[in-house]
């Protein structure tokens, strides 16, 4: 169903440690789209992303963006190639020794000899994009997590890039900044012509503008397609995770003994 | 008594793993042609970490200047020898107390500031995006910090050793009445400028360059949580100083323990 994708990640397996945290995932990121990829906390969803973007190395699988493969580059290529990306972090991540102009400036300034008065309007046309051409001036810590998102949104844009990567861009976010973000996502990829990746378990926002979904579980792609086919997928972890049950598949319990064993602490006793 | 053994084992590799990581660090950070923009973000740098220390370090020195010359005073007055006084200062600095002394302080001043700056940025995801931009944190954040760090310190060593001796000079010469002419006469004649000041220099910049490699790397490298930073900055001190004062006798065995 998919040409040529952007992004194609192969038989990645990956472990930190004693844990596995993907065993074989294979993903296909369409150009011009949304593509949401979603799974429970804890699945590896940022350091699917970290592998993407090449600061994690995978075990065993490659990942491929425009034909390159991300980990067999040299650290020059990579950052080279890095430049037609923008990541977007879950907590900004911005500069906080630089004001919010100089922060959305920063790619410009390192990676272009344009002339100041150029940087300056192309700095105000993305700030104008994310709704904050007036708070150019601030500190990151006068910005609420909201507006330091979008900041960090209009910095990721600054080179116009061809992937944006978004880390659960509607954390802690209330609803109004949630349906800010929720529009800007969509509108900066149909406008810009980009092609987004978002992170995400917040269900209802990444559905709404996303055009491809994958479910991540256990290390594997644990289901895959439009968000209307996932809404009435039959498979129950699925549909647990999608109708957001809190018991299934995926259990309430950490693993534990049994319940009247542990409390009258039998365990060990015959 | 295996599971002692294994874990001094398993010690011993992640301490020569982390020896490894930090000399990689090293090579890549210390490397490559500044920009002129390189130039600017060190000059940045030389302020927060130099000019900023300037006042603990000179300080310290005029104190450490004063009692130098009261505690040899009322030894060398016992002997008759109180015209030594200049000579006893000014070589106890210069070899010694201002490389080392300065070293300690800028450890803990300027060091541990070092650690927990780049600590925080390690920790706000501020390295990683900087990554994601295409730009090299080991070249933008780590280098302007380490050549900062490597010029700053024996500039300040200097001001230490100046301050130092006209510390001593007013408690000596200003005070306690010893001949000016034999403080600074005697100083003239017995300080060599390459055995004395050269190597007191040595010293400093050998200090210079492990104080800002410990500071930076331990930054660098750190868990990204409260108490991890909080760890790397107690370690940062530590460490450095501990390798000012084992190295400080190395040096002084090769330099003045009539090795050469």
């Amino acid at each position: 169903m998919i040409e040529s994708p952007l992004v194609e990640v192969k038989g990645l397996h990956f472990s930190r440690g004693e844990k596995t945290i993907f065993s074989g995932v294979e993903l296909q990121i369409p150009r011009g789209r949304i593509t949401a990829i979603m799974g429970p906390s804890g699945t590896g969803k940022t350091t699917l992303l970290k592998l993407i973007g090449g600061q994690l190395t995978p075990d065993v699988g490659r990942v491929l963006i425009d034909g390159h493969d991300v980990h067999e580059l040299s650290r020059k290529a990579l950052f080279t190639l890095r430049r037609r990306m923008g990541m977007l972090f879950q907590s900004g991540a911005l500069f906080s020794d630089l004001s919010v102009f100089e922060n959305v400036a920063f790619p410009l300034r390192v990676h272009t000899e344009l002339p100041e008065a150029m940087i300056r309007d192309l700095v105000l046309m993305k700030l104008q994009a994310v709704g904050l051409r007036g708070a150019r001036e601030l500190m990151p810590a006068e910005l609420s997590g909201g507006m330091a998102r979008r900041v960090a949104l209009a910095r990721a844009i600054a080179l116009d890039p061809d992937l944006v990567l978004y880390d659960e861009p509607f954390v802690g976010q209330d609803p109004i900044s949630k349906g800010v973000l929720v529009q800007l996502i969509k509108t900066l990829n149909d406008a810009l012509g980009l092609t987004s990746v978002v992170v995400s378990h917040d269900i209802p926002e990444a559905l709404s503008i996303a055009d491809y979904v994958y479910v991540i579980a256990d290390g594997q792609v644990m289901a895959q397609g439009t968000p209307a086919s996932l809404d009435v997928d039959e498979d129950r972890r699925v549909s647990q995770f999608v109708h957001g049950e809190p018991d299934g598949p995926v259990p309430f319990h950490y693993p534990a003994p049994e319940f009247f064993r542990d409390i009258l602490d039998l365990e060990g006793r015959p | 008594m295996i599971a002692h053994i294994l874990n001094l084992g398993r010690r011993g590799c992640d301490v020569l793993e982390a020896l490894g990581r930090s000399g990689l660090f090293l090579a890549q950070s210390a490397v490559g042609v500044p920009s002129r923009e390189g130039w600017y973000l060190w000059l940045r740098q030389m302020h927060f970490v130099g000019v900023l220390s300037i006042a603990i370090v000179l300080v310290s020195g005029l104190f450490i200047g004063m009692v130098l010359a009261l505690q040899g005073y009322t030894i060398l007055v016992d002997f008759g020898a109180e015209q030594a006084l200049g000579q006893m200062v000014a070589l106890s600095l210069l070899r010694e107390l201002s490389p080392v002394v300065a070293a300690l302080l800028f450890a803990g001043r300027a060091g541990s500031a070092l650690t927990a700056e780049i600590g925080l940025m390690k920790a706000t995801e501020q390295l990683t995006s900087m990554e994601m931009i295409g730009v090299d944190p080991l070249r933008r954040v780590v280098a302007p910090r380490l050549w900062a760090g490597f010029v700053a310190l024996p500039l300040l060593t200097i001001g230490f050793s100046v301050v130092g001796i006209y510390g001593g000079y007013l408690v000596g010469v200003e005070w306690l009445g010893v001949f000016e002419g034999s403080y600074w006469g005697g100083m003239q004649s017995s300080v060599a400028f390459i055995g004395d000041v050269g190597n007191g220099m040595i010293k400093s910049m050998v200090f210079a360059l492990v104080v800002t490699w410990i500071a930076v790397f331990q930054g660098y490298d750190l868990v990204p949580t409260a108490e991890g930073i909080s760890r790397a900055t107690t370690r940062t001190v530590v460490y450095s100083s501990l390798a000012v004062l084992g190295l400080d006798f190395v040096l002084t065995a090769v330099m003045f323990g009539g090795f050469s």
